[in-house]
């Protein structure tokens, strides 16, 4: 069985009658003017409309006079009944449903109706728009159940955790630079002032490249100060090397060893002065590869070039770095040796839940080095030993877990925070 | 950088007073060592500078401290005797290891320490200023066992007979290069010689193969052995120099007494060791404009004095003289290095320089950020991987023809010896790597790849990529292209999928991915071979598009 019911705008009517018929009951005492009568009766228009339609009234130079007095009124008649759940005349129904008083009731709905007074499980949405959810309770549930597992896309952890060093870097001033994977020596080595074949260019163990070999090498004016800083020390009030420099050398290829290898091309070129420069960049080393050495590594490094420079803002480089970075709680100084830098510097810092660390390492860049790629102004180089750091962040005792290839294990990692 | 063992009461006694173990922590920093470890009366000591040589001994380290603590200032003074001891240098040695230098340490009272430190100096000195014995070999003989004059020449491989160090057995060179642990070690170093470099004297008792091993009679030194012969063989003087220098001044410092040998060589004769103190200079001016200490030229010149030199103040100008055991003196700046060390690192204020720059990240990281901030959008989880992998992942197990990539020429393990030159193996190694964890698997990755462009200085380029793959028991193609729709949506990019073939897709299932009419990447049903060559038992499908492009 179909089951009516009223709309919000029946029921009022059904309550405070129906718009024709409240017109009705106002003319009945005197004829008035149109927008008088618009004043007093409640939704004008359509009284009007229905009760022009039915012939009860007429509208005369702006007037409105009642012409038949109707008896009872059907519609109102079919509200009441509607409401008390009677039939009413079909022809009737469907004037009311076209002036949308009534509207039939969906099954969802009669089943909601069904739920009054029991125990629901899940409150929908006819619960919610017939306003039955009144009448009716709601089973409670287990609430200390954490719900099924679910897992959200996320960042690398070990990412995210250089993105707020960079963030960092970003704030104290610092420029990012860039550079290629595949590097020519000149630049990773001989532009640093990095004798060939000497034992000087033995700190670090380097791939070499079987395919592509060599490179090619910058502008003739940089390399030929190169070349003559290497063998007798140019103008820079150095002694050199004292050795034959080789320029096919100086031209092969290697993956980048160290993030140093960035540097002196902006020098040659790009860097603005007074400058601020950092580097997050992929290094290669033929490490032996266990828990202290992955296959490949960042190097968090820079430059900061001003005129008068001093080894005392060196000192206060690396202090802002220890505590502004790494959070350290004390710091103290030591002397160390770059093979680029003189003088060098240290910094050992006091980490409130890693001890006493290694942090960070600076140098201003030797004269060999700046002056034939055109800079007079001191630069101080420094690098940053952040992957200790970002193993504590990460919870990590093993260096290759920076690069974790288990799904697992990152789905369930904790954000950098 | 050289880790030393040193014995602290023998370093205390060398120094000449007892020194609290804080107290020492902060002196050694003079020598720019740093106490890595204590045990009991050993210290493991790591000296940062890998070109001060002289600095890698109890010896050299003492002399540093000394010059700050005590009234023991200024240039040491060394005495240099001469002895009878001839060396002949053979003209056949030019063409296997041409030089050497050599000298003569009387009346030397060895104990344990003055042993292992003696050893421990010789080994580090070989070993990383002179590249793993190629540029430096070292050899100490009991000078006793020995008859004068000694010749330095070659030998064939089986041309004689003795007794290596630790052996029993007399062993031909040839034999030693293939059976004594040290020949195995350094035998390289003589590969392509047709005859080898031999110490022997005037008897013929062999004192050493160079530079592998010396012989068990002459060549072991005892507690018991009082006067010494040493060389140095190799190919520099540059390099021999020195590493001689630092050898026996370290003796003297014990109170041996150095005594000069002549080498003679065909074409000339020297005295070697050479014990000349060298020259340099500092100007006041720039010692203050570098350290920001504003030092007077006194000063400056105890700070020096205490640092080993001895000075010469001229006007605006410190004449300054140095050890002939150093050799990393090239500018001022080395200098200038002395003097901040001697004040004192710890006592100098840190300033912080007030410059007034602009910090930003490189656009392509901030680019990367933005699109994988997309992707955790999208559900996906980031991973990150080397760039180094090999051709089998790259190619055979994806199904591809081989190709020239950028290849390492001496790589520690053959599973990384090339630089990937597209990203999906790496996402697809992962998820071999991950099948027992729960599905669906969604990952990506934002990261470089290598290709060849010989337009480049370098031949190569790096071209920043985004990979993307899901892994699940069902997984369509309408599923990743969904999601590379939804990236670049959300970045404005109009692009156009065009159907290809490829290989390690499905056929029917791949299409390239354009922007601006030019193919930026592909998208695909990654093929049954390809998941069976990886192992995998989950259908795959992916995206790789460049971001240098968008």
């Amino acid at each position: 069985m179909m089951q009516l019911r009223l709309t919000d705008e029946g029921r009022k009517y059904l309550e405070r009658g129906l718009p024709e018929k409240n017109l009705i009951e106002l003319l009945k005492k005197s004829p008035l003017k149109m927008d008088e009568a618009k004043k007093k009766i409640e939704n004008f228009s359509i009284a009007l409309q229905w009760a022009k339609k039915k012939k009860w009234v007429q509208v005369k130079d702006d007037k409105l006079f009642l012409i038949k007095e109707p008896g009872t009124i059907a519609e109102q008649e079919a509200l009441k009944k509607i409401s008390q759940g009677k039939e009413i005349d079909p022809k009737l129904l469907e004037i009311l449903m076209f002036r949308k008083l009534v509207e039939k009731e969906r099954e969802v709905e009669q089943k909601a109706k069904k739920l009054v007074g029991k125990e629901v499980l899940v409150l929908t949405p006819e619960l919610i728009k017939t306003g039955l959810w009144q009448k009716v309770k709601f089973r409670p549930y287990n609430v200390q159940f954490p719900g099924k597992k679910i897992y959200p896309g996320k960042r690398q952890p070990y990412n995210q955790f250089l993105l707020h060093v960079r963030q960092k870097l970003v704030e104290l001033g610092f420029k990012e630079m860039v550079g290629p994977i595949i590097e020519t020596e000149f630049w990773n080595f001989d532009a640093l002032f990095q004798p060939q074949n000497h034992p000087a260019r033995d700190w670090a163990q380097t791939y070499s490249l079987k395919y592509p070999k060599y490179g090619r090498i910058p502008p003739k004016k940089i390399v030929n100060r190169v070349r003559a800083t290497h063998e007798n020390g140019w103008t820079t009030g150095s002694t050199g090397w004292g050795y034959e420099w080789d320029v096919k050398k100086a031209s092969r290829l290697i993956p980048r060893a160290h993030d140093t290898a960035i540097s002196p091309r902006y020098l040659a070129k790009d860097a603005e002065i007074p400058g601020k420069y950092f580097n997050i960049v992929r290094c290669y080393r033929p490490d032996v590869i266990d828990a202290m050495h992955g296959v490949e590594f960042n190097q968090t490094g820079g430059i900061v070039v001003a005129e008068d420079l001093t080894f005392k803002n060196l000192l206060g480089l690396l202090k802002q770095f220890a505590f502004e970075i790494a959070g350290a709680k004390k710091i103290k100084f030591y002397t160390d040796y770059y093979p680029f830098t003189e003088p060098s510097c240290q910094i050992s810092i006091k980490h409130p839940k890693l001890g006493w660390m290694e942090a960070a390492g600076a140098g201003i860049f030797r004269p060999e080095l700046t002056e034939p790629l055109g800079v007079k102004e001191p630069v101080i180089a420094w690098g940053f030993g952040i992957d200790r750091l970002a193993m504590h962040a990460l919870n990590i005792n093993d260096i290759r877990s920076l690069f974790s290839r288990n799904l697992e294990w990152l789905r369930n990692q904790k954000v950098v925070r | 950088m050289p880790t030393i063992d040193v014995s602290y009461k023998d370093l205390c006694r060398l120094i000449g007073r007892k020194i609290e173990l804080n107290q020492l922590r902060d002196y050694v920093l003079y020598a720019k060592g740093e106490i890595d470890a204590v045990d009991g009366d050993l210290l493991k000591i790591e000296i940062k500078d890998t070109n001060r040589p002289d600095l890698w001994s109890a010896e050299g380290i003492a002399r540093e401290i000394k010059g700050r603590i005590t009234k023991n200032k200024g240039l040491p003074k060394y005495r240099l005797g001469k002895s009878k001891v001839v060396v002949k240098v053979d003209k056949k040695v030019s063409k296997v290891r041409p030089l050497t230098v050599c000298a003569v340490v009387r009346r030397l009272k060895i104990n344990e320490d003055v042993l292992s430190q003696m050893i421990q100096l010789q080994e580090k000195v070989s070993v990383t200023f002179g590249r793993n014995r190629k540029e430096v070999a070292i050899g100490a003989y009991d000078l006793h066992k020995i008859k004068p004059p000694i010749r330095f020449t070659t030998v064939k491989p089986d041309g004689i007979k003795f007794v290596p160090l630790e052996f029993t057995e007399e062993l031909t060179p040839r034999e030693i290069l293939k059976k004594h642990p040290k020949g195995k070690e350094f035998g390289h170093l003589l590969k392509d010689c047709k005859e080898y470099p031999i110490f022997i004297d005037s008897v013929g008792n062999v004192l050493s193969l160079p530079p592998i091993i010396n012989s068990d009679y002459t060549g072991k030194v005892t507690e018991k052995t009082r006067d010494l012969f040493i060389e140095c063989s190799g190919f520099n003087f540059k390099f021999l120099m020195p590493a001689l220098n630092v050898i026996v001044t370290a003796l003297a410092d014990r109170g041996a007494k150095m005594q000069t040998v002549k080498v003679v060589y065909p074409d000339k004769r020297m005295n070697t060791p050479d014990l000349t103190p060298k020259k340099s200079f500092v100007d006041v001016d720039y010692v203050n404009k570098v350290s920001g200490l504003g030092l007077t030229a006194k000063q400056m010149c105890k700070l020096l004095e205490e640092a080993r030199y001895k000075i010469r103040l001229k006007g605006k100008r410190i004449e300054v003289v140095y050890p002939a055991y150093r050799q990393d003196i090239m500018h001022q700046r080395d200098v200038i290095e002395d003097i901040i060390i001697s004040y004192g690192y710890n006592k100098i204020e840190p300033v912080i320089a007030k410059l007034a720059t602009i910090g930003s990240m490189d656009d392509k990281e901030v680019f990367s950020n933005t699109v994988s901030d997309v992707m955790v959008g999208l559900g996906f989880q980031e991973i990150l991987s080397y760039t180094l992998t090999n051709k089998v992942n790259i190619f055979k197990k994806m199904n591809l023809k081989q190709e020239k990539v950028a290849e390492i020429g001496n790589p520690v393990s053959l599973n990384w010896n090339v630089f990937r030159n597209w990203m999906l193996p790496s996402l697809i190694e992962f998820l071999s790597n991950n099948q027992h964890v729960e599905y669906p698997q969604r990952i990506f990755e934002v990261g470089d790849v290598v290709v060849l462009d010989e337009k480049q200085e370098t031949k190569t380029r790096d071209i920043r990529k985004l990979g993307c793959v899901i892994a699940d028991t069902k997984v369509s193609y309408e599923q990743i292209s969904s999601a590379l729709d939804a990236l670049m949506v959300c970045l404005g990019v109009k692009y156009e999928l065009k159907a290809v073939t490829n290989t390690s897709f499905i056929s029917g299932r791949v299409a390239e991915v354009l922007v601006n009419k030019k193919s930026i990447g592909f998208i695909g049903e990654v093929h049954p071979k390809v998941l069976t060559n990886w192992n995998l038992e989950m259908p795959v499908a992916g995206f790789e598009i460049g971001l240098e492009e968008l």
